[in-house]
């Protein structure tokens, strides 16, 4: 579990939450994927993070990946489907990008959306903060 | 390369490993990965995932390495710096936390290290831990010293099946009076468990089939039998293929979990407090 509270963890408007802990971001047509403050305080320090292949298709909810920590391994699920553009190769130098700067450098992959309505299911700030506190 | 010892923050174990390294004079640079030594273990565990052992707990600390071998969790550890690789198959990681230390295997090292085996175990028994120990009846007379030093807090005896097949089971030639020992021994433990895995074995004619839950009832009979009671704490439990696995093995469909009920039936003849190991 999380060592802060809540409100301690930051969770930007602009983007959308999966329940499973990752988060995503439209850019143009793309959508930019990773994990929340949430789960990476959860976490601690990453070690590892296993990344998906360029060209890979995954469905939504699909485990596209893992991250490894001290604590813990944990799955990474896809929050909307579609195949992998690029992944965030800096993390297999430096995989604590992740807890440092989980909403900028510590990105996971960038997909190409199959629907980018996919991204309208998904959960708000207020969704997912709300399904934090009722964890 | 010199002795790297990986620790983190707040790990009990990793203050032993060091105390025992510090009094042996054993020269080490410790890296905490939670602190100054983040950057180096993220990159020395990039480059040997495969190697490390991660628990339903995470990663079991300290991991130690030479330049040659790595050792990971407190029981390895100091048997590598005991005696180097003699003690190979005695220790494995384990699981358990805070003041147990399991993977400790009386019967998968070289009984000619006893000696340097058991001085791991008095050293770990010496330092407040509880040892939870694993037999599978080879090595019997390691397991008596144990027995006589009072180094075990726990015993886990797995008897494997029935007089005939233990050896088929094994994979290997196994002295009987050696299991028939342990097993009495192992009843002598102030606190211990028998269990038997339904595990594949080879039939003379070359088929591999699950131990029989009549084959389970004479394993249970034979505990009755050695100990002289009905009554021990005596565990079944589903054979969990490993990923090394044969390809007879992997042609062999999974057994279903509840197959082991009929299972449990059969071994109460003997052992009236047969349970299912579900862990």
């Amino acid at each position: 579990m999380s060592d802060k509270t809540v409100e301690e963890l930051s969770f930007p408007e602009e983007i959308r939450y999966h329940p499973e802990h990752t988060w995503a971001k439209i850019e143009g047509g793309l959508v930019r994927v990773g994990i929340t403050d949430f789960a990476q305080d959860s976490l601690g320090p990453v070690v590892f993070v296993e990344l998906p292949g360029i060209g890979d298709e995954f469905d939504k909810d699909e485990v596209f990946g893992c991250v490894e920590s001290a604590k813990t391994v944990s799955d990474l699920y896809m929050p909307v489907s579609g195949r992998v553009e690029a992944v965030n190769h800096q993390l297999e130098e430096s995989p604590d990008l992740v807890n440092t700067d989980p909403y900028g450098s510590g990105w996971i992959i960038l997909i190409n959306p199959r629907d980018p309505a996919d991204i309208d299911n998904l959960l708000t700030r207020d969704g997912y903060v709300s399904l934090l506190k009722e964890a | 390369m010199g002795n790297t010892l990986f620790t983190v923050t707040g790990c009990t174990r990793c203050k032993i490993v060091k105390n025992f390294m510090n009094d042996r004079s054993i020269a080490y640079i410790e890296k905490d990965m939670k602190a100054e030594g983040k950057e180096d273990f993220q990159k020395f565990y990039a480059a040997n995932r495969k190697a490390i052992y991660r628990g339903p707990e995470g990663i079991e600390f300290p991991v130690f390495l030479d330049g040659a071998e790595i050792r990971q969790g407190i029981g390895a550890v100091i048997a590598y710096l005991q005696a180097g690789k003699d003690l190979d198959g005695f220790f494995s990681v384990g699981t358990l936390h805070k003041e147990w230390v399991d993977g400790i295997h009386v019967s998968s090292g070289n009984p000619a290290y006893a000696e340097e085996f058991l001085a791991v175990l008095r050293f770990l028994k010496n330092v407040n831990m509880k040892l939870k120990v694993d037999t599978n009846g080879k090595n019997s007379r390691i397991l008596r010293q144990i027995l006589e030093e009072g180094l075990a807090s726990l015993t886990v005896m797995e008897v494997a099946g029935p007089r005939g097949l233990y050896g088929r089971i094994l994979g290997e030639a196994v002295d009987i009076s050696e299991v028939e020992e342990s097993i009495a021994l192992t009843a002598r433990f102030p606190r211990y468990q028998f269990r038997t895995t339904v595990a594949p074995v080879e039939r003379p004619d070359g088929e591999v089939s699950y131990l029989t839950p009549e084959e389970v009832a004479a394993t249970a009979g034979m505990i009755e039998e050695i100990t002289g009671s009905k009554k021990q704490p005596y565990k079944i439990r589903l054979f969990r293929r490993g990923k090394e696995a044969d390809d007879r093995l992997k042609a062999l469909d999974p057994m279903p979990a509840e197959a082991l009920f009929g299972y449990r039936s059969a071994a109460r003849v003997h052992q009236v407090f047969t349970e299912i190991d579900n862990e």
